[in-house]
């Protein structure tokens, strides 16, 4: 399978200060991959190298098959991009940036207008004057109207409102669907979770891992309340399978469960159950459970 | 207009364009128009003639005060076209990449298929575009009042002291360009680029009167610009040169450090 993005010791430093370290991904053409982790990690200064508006200091990137610093200007015809904050020129509708943009990609507008109306945008207004998912809907239509083949996403979604980031998820995946590569940053799980096939986990610079989606969701801990009507003892529970970390105040049982609850919700059986609470696991848990792994999990909190 | 960089450029800086060539054209119509009263003034001569020779050379030329190309070149080329052309020289300058960078709009730009080196040189063709029209703007306003006061004007020396005035301002405009493409900040490229023009004026007003000065002229712009006072004796070509020559030199060091550096987020 050809690549869509090759990283090879991929190394960015600003001055002493470290971005990235030796990463090394390796995407797969038509694949949603998306880039996991905290912010200040390095997922924006990854995209950066991508977009050649900063150079690598040691290592290469290779995109569509191009050298990142030598062919920039081929790859960016082929590349849609979508930050997470997308600021441009606030004097300008939205009808004339995508008019200025497409026209430097040698492009029409058809697709702009049909991605506006689906968005329901208005064009003709300042940008200046949009609100905030307003102005990201114009950032999605200009990165989509060109019918990229690699899109390249900044966290996307961040501080949008849900309904809107389900649309925006929705056409993603019809983008996927049709072939294209899809590279998106997120420092939330489930938006991750919703469309990618792969998951690259970045912290301190570093790539953590790389996983399938529901390998990845296999490992991360969930967080299990349960209120009984009586007393309970932590004995009960701390033999249970895929449970740690049990703690029991009052009625009440608080643990960690990985994978499967099944085994959980069956001892609970055997006593009188009042509540159930359920936290979906978040990024922090998804670290947790991948450095309980190499028996690192204090390290990992303390990050 | 919103076809490629150079031409979205100039339509952003189309009301400022405009309003600097009414400002010209006013400039220049008001000062051509003043020109009758002061030859006609009497005494006017001979009371220049009698300030000591440091006041003299401050001034300007005075022996040649009551021509036209004498007046002007006090009242318009010394001072006041410089300063309002190297202001919107620099402020054109420095918007074009380090203002882009700093406002956060040039990495979206970027993100489309065009070079650093092609964004950097079509910038660089609207604000060369736009200091013209200013520049020219000013020369119709002199020559309408001209015509308007009924004196006689050389158009060729005209013609030749706003040639050197435009490659003064473009030098200026090139150095703010080139340093803030260089650095991405403002505040550099226009401090830069407007002590080059602040101390080469005064350098070259104070320097045939404080005698150790002499020897930095060649340091000034306004040396290379008009110090053979270009309306009233013509054209130095090797003085143009310079300034040309200056303005090459800030487009290839700030296109080379451009091409080189990381954008700023």
């Amino acid at each position: 399978m050809t690549s869509a993005i090759k990283t090879e010791s991929l190394t960015k430093y600003y001055g002493e200060h470290l971005g990235i370290q030796n990463l090394n991904l390796d995407i797969n053409e038509g694949e949603v991959f998306g880039l996991l982790g905290p912010n200040g990690a390095g997922k924006t200064t990854t995209i950066r190298v991508f977009l050649d508006f900063i150079r690598p200091t040691s290592g290469t990137a290779t995109v569509l098959g191009l050298d990142s610093v030598s062919d920039s200007v081929a790859i960016r015809d082929r590349v849609g991009y979508l930050p997470g904050d997308f600021i441009t020129y606030e004097r300008m509708t939205g009808a004339q940036l995508l008019e200025y943009f497409a026209s430097m990609r040698g492009n029409g507008l058809g697709r702009a207008k049909e991605l506006a109306e689906r968005f329901s945008l208005d064009l003709d207004r300042k940008i200046g004057e949009l609100s905030r998912g307003n102005r990201q809907k114009v950032g999605l239509v200009q990165a989509f109207m060109s019918y990229p083949e690699l899109l390249i996403l900044d966290e996307p979604t961040t501080g949008l409102d849900p309904l809107l980031q389900q649309e925006f998820h929705s056409l993603t995946q019809e983008e996927a669907s049709e072939g294209r590569t899809v590279f998106i940053s997120s420092h939330v799980l489930s938006e991750v979770e919703a469309i990618c096939d792969r998951v690259g986990i970045i912290r301190d610079g570093e790539l953590v891992t790389v996983e399938q989606i529901d390998d990845l969701k296999q490992r991360a801990l969930a967080m299990v309340k349960i209120e009984f009507e009586d007393e309970i003892r932590p004995d009960d529970f701390e033999a249970v399978d895929g449970v740690s970390d049990v703690s029991v105040t009052d009625h009440t049982l608080t643990c960690y469960v990985t994978g499967s609850v099944d085994s959980l919700i069956k001892a609970a059986s055997e006593h009188t159950v009042n509540r159930i609470e359920s936290a979906q696991p978040g990024l922090e848990e998804v670290f947790l459970a991948y450095y309980s792994d190499e028996g690192n999990v204090q390290e990992a909190s303390d990050a | 207009m919103l076809r490629n960089v150079f031409l979205k450029t100039l339509r952003d800086s189309r009301r400022s364009i405009t309003y600097y060539s009414i400002g010209m054209i006013a400039t220049g119509l008001y000062v051509a128009m003043l020109y009758p009263t002061i030859r006609d003034a009497s005494g006017l001569t001979e009371f220049m003639e009698q300030m000591p020779e440091v006041m003299r050379n401050l001034i300007g030329d005075i022996e040649t005060l009551n021509t036209p190309e004498g007046f002007l070149n006090v009242e318009i080329f010394s001072f006041m076209a410089p300063l309002i052309a190297g202001i919107f020289a620099i402020i054109a300058g420095t918007g074009a990449i380090a203002g882009e960078e700093e406002k956060g709009t040039l990495d979206q730009l970027m993100a489309n298929p065009a070079s650093r080196r092609q964004v950097m040189i079509q910038k660089i063709g609207a604000m060369l575009t736009g200091l013209l029209v200013i520049n020219l703007a000013l020369g119709i306003g002199l020559v309408v009042g001209a015509v308007l006061s009924d004196f006689d004007l050389s158009i060729s020396r005209l013609a030749q002291a706003t040639i050197s005035l435009y490659a003064l301002t473009a030098a200026l405009g090139l150095i703010a360009l080139g340093v803030g493409a260089s650095t991405g900040r403002k505040g550099v490229a226009a401090g830069v680029a407007a002590a080059v023009g602040v101390i080469g004026f005064l350098l070259e007003t104070f320097l045939s009167v404080v005698e150790f000065l002499e020897p930095t002229k060649f340091v000034s712009v306004f040396f290379y610009y008009n110090s053979n006072d270009v309306i009233i004796h013509g054209l130095n070509y090797v003085h143009l040169l310079a300034l040309v020559m200056v303005g090459v030199v800030a487009t290839v060091v700030g296109l080379w450090k451009f091409e080189r550096r990381d954008l700023q987020n």
